[in-house]
């Protein structure tokens, strides 16, 4: 099986949401309520238990080459945003139970049957995408259509998408395609277009992610972190700093037994 | 929120009676992999724009260098409950009394065995109210067991529900064979050894269980946490059983162990707060809010704890106070770290800015710029 993934280009979007309906459709997700939450015209928030593909919009008083707004300097971002799949996935070590697990595909993936809402892979994802629902008491998030691309088919999202904003495919195709694009745009002088999260080399802290992104302002614009890192990596610090605790708590017992000694009686 | 509240009509109240998810399923089958959430009832708001995002923010504003989406969390904060601290707390005197009940056994006089018996089952005790408060806890509290279905030593939950099963399994099995002759004592002697030896694992992995998270406060507090919540256990421990009835010959144990568990309590407890300080936005919740708050009273109490037990004198109300203190001091500790890393979670610079300054993977992988190509910005990370 090859490495599959997703490669969104936040330049080609145009915010249709038409990748969240789609997403929400396929996986007969609940809904959300409806909200107006005056964050541009995002009234989703963030990525959640019912919520697995989300576009942000960026609003900023920069202006763009090629974008013409009529109100000075001005521009627009979208970007979707969905679960990285990344290749150390905070969620897959911090679960206990074995429930995340990675599948034939490369991607991570949540088994709702083994799941026992312990929250732990909540804290461990850096990118904030899962979330335990209160009412179901397990932890959810994007399967990358794990029933649909078995079939061979495209996941809802990438089937969706109307501009190939989210793109969907074989890894090595995908940074292909993202590297020919990256070129072009800054051949066209959006020099500031980079590609977020691309491989190991890009994000050491993440080791790569499988859906990954190419942006033109700094992730924290679109919520997502600069410098990521999977929390195992620095872990070895804690367990290190246990060790020596070990020994303090391990002095402290018989030292005050000691002390307590009286000769033998 | 009230514009929400306002549409709710009671159309709406009915058919979310009738039926969590909002659709009709006369009208097909719902064999989706969203389909499996039990739904009771739809999202009243995204919890992203719930109070909390209504109240004025402490946090520091955007700016053009430092924006943020928003000023919306970049990271979930915990969804635990109040019963994931109270075990903080509780497992790690539990940790603690078994390892001084060890230590008894081996090194002490005939004399202090009801002491090493008390301190067994004050471990006993600990573990099975520790494996309560954890399962109360769990989403889905009938698949406790699932905790056991895997040993995953990248992660501090499953190496810990290894350790609190085990030590507790042990301790039980000490406790009960303890006293009998021939194999059936050996057999609860060594139990009980064990489950001591467990103990201290047992009192630290819980600091590791939140420094091996994204929050901000707990992820950069890792050199430290663990340090202050193992002799924070000790004092504990070291307090409530001396708050027992305990023998003047038995004090001469309990009050060395108690003081050097209060005195490193207080010393790690200023080192938890410089290593968080390393990034101002990380330190923030240890000063300000229901988190400064609980640790500002958790600092003083332990304080008092100390310098009250040291004070010349041996009468049993300063005694009495002095333990007290130090309790009350490493329960608040526990919730103000816990209250402090949701705080932290929800201040999205608290995950940014740190990050910017090289804090975020570049510790470990000293890699020079972030994923945007950007180099870190001043000030320059300590090299330790």
């Amino acid at each position: 099986m090859s490495r599959k993934g997703f490669f969104t280009d936040s330049t080609v979007c145009i915010g249709c949401k038409a990748c969240e309906v789609a997403c929400k459709q396929w996986n007969q997700l609940p809904d959300d309520g409806f909200q107006f939450t005056g964050m541009s015209y995002d009234q989703t928030g963030d990525l959640g238990c019912s919520t697995w593909r989300h576009v942000a919009f960026v609003e900023r008083p920069v202006p763009m080459p090629g974008h013409s707004t009529g109100v000075g300097d001005f521009s627009w971002l979208m970007v979707s945003d969905v679960c990285k799949h990344c290749q150390r996935a905070g969620c897959l070590e911090a679960c206990p139970t074995g429930a995340i697990v990675r599948t034939e595909f490369d991607t991570v993936y949540v088994q709702p049957d083994v799941c026992n809402g312990c929250g732990y892979c909540v804290v461990g994802c850096p990118f904030g995408v899962i979330d335990r629902r209160p009412d179901d008491g397990r932890a959810w998030k994007c399967t990358l259509c794990y029933d649909r691309i078995g079939e061979g088919m495209t996941p809802a999202c990438a089937k969706a998408c109307p501009t190939e904003s989210i793109v969907y495919g074989d890894l090595d195709v995908l940074h292909e395609r993202a590297d020919n694009r990256l070129r072009e745009l800054h051949s066209q002088g959006i020099i500031s277009a980079y590609l977020y999260g691309k491989d190991a080399k890009n994000q050491p802290g993440t080791g790569g992610l499988n859906a990954f992104f190419l942006l033109v302002d700094r992730p924290e614009a679109y919520n997502l972190p600069p410098d990521p890192v999977v929390p195992t990596m620095k872990a070895g610090q804690a367990w290190g700093a246990v060790a020596v605790g070990a020994l303090g708590m391990a002095a402290m017992a018989v030292g005050a037994v000691l002390l307590g000694r009286r000769g033998d009686s | 929120m009230s514009a929400r509240d306002g549409d709710d009509t009671f159309l709406d109240r009915l058919q979310r009676r009738s039926d969590g998810r909002n659709v009709n399923p006369a009208l097909g089958t719902l064999l989706g992999e969203g389909a499996q959430q039990r739904v009771t009832d739809l999202d009243r708001a995204n919890p992203a724009h719930g109070f909390q995002a209504q109240v004025p923010s402490h946090f520091v504003a955007d700016t053009a260098e430092a924006p943020s989406y928003h000023g919306l969390a970049a990271i979930k904060q915990p969804v635990w409950i109040a019963t994931v601290p109270a075990y903080l707390f509780v497992g790690g005197v539990a940790g603690a009394a078994s390892l001084l009940g060890l230590a008894i056994d081996v090194l002490g006089e005939k004399s202090m065995e009801p002491l090493a018996r008390r301190c067994r089952l004050l471990g006993t005790a600990g573990d099975m109210l520790s494996a309560g408060l954890l399962i109360a806890d769990l989403g889905r509290p009938t698949r406790f067991l699932n905790m056991l279905r895997v040993f995953r030593p990248t992660s501090p939950m499953s190496v810990g529900s290894w350790v609190l099963a085990l030590s507790g399994a042990l301790n039980s099995v000490g406790l009960v064979l303890g006293r009998s002759r021939g194999v059936l004592g050996v057999t609860g002697k060594v139990a009980g050894y064990s489950a001591a030896m467990l103990g201290m694992p047992l009192a630290g992995y819980t600091a590791v269980l939140l420094n091996n998270t994204a929050i901000p406060l707990w992820q950069s507090t890792r050199r430290t946490l663990p340090l202050f919540f193992m002799a924070s256990a000790s004092a504990s421990a070291g307090s409530l059983l001396s708050l027992a009835p305990h023998t003047e010959r038995e004090a001469e144990v309990l009050r060395p162990y108690r003081l050097a568990g209060k005195a490193a309590e207080v010393v790690m407890a200023h080192a938890v707060e410089l290593d968080a300080r390393r990034a101002p936005e990380v330190a923030r919740p240890l000063s300000e809010g229901l988190s400064g708050t609980l640790w500002k009273t958790s600092r003083a109490c332990s304080l008092a704890g100390l310098v009250v037990d040291a004070l010349p004198g041996r009468q049993r109300w300063k005694q009495v106070a002095a333990d007290m203190l130090t309790t009350v001091g490493a329960v608040a500790a526990r919730f103000a770290v816990f209250h402090g890393g949701q705080a932290s979670a929800r201040n999205p610079q608290a995950t940014f800015r740190p990050q910017r300054q090289g804090h975020g993977a570049a510790e470990v992988t000293g890699h020079a710029v972030a994923s945007d190509g950007k180099p870190w910005s001043f000030p320059l990370p300590v090299v330790r």
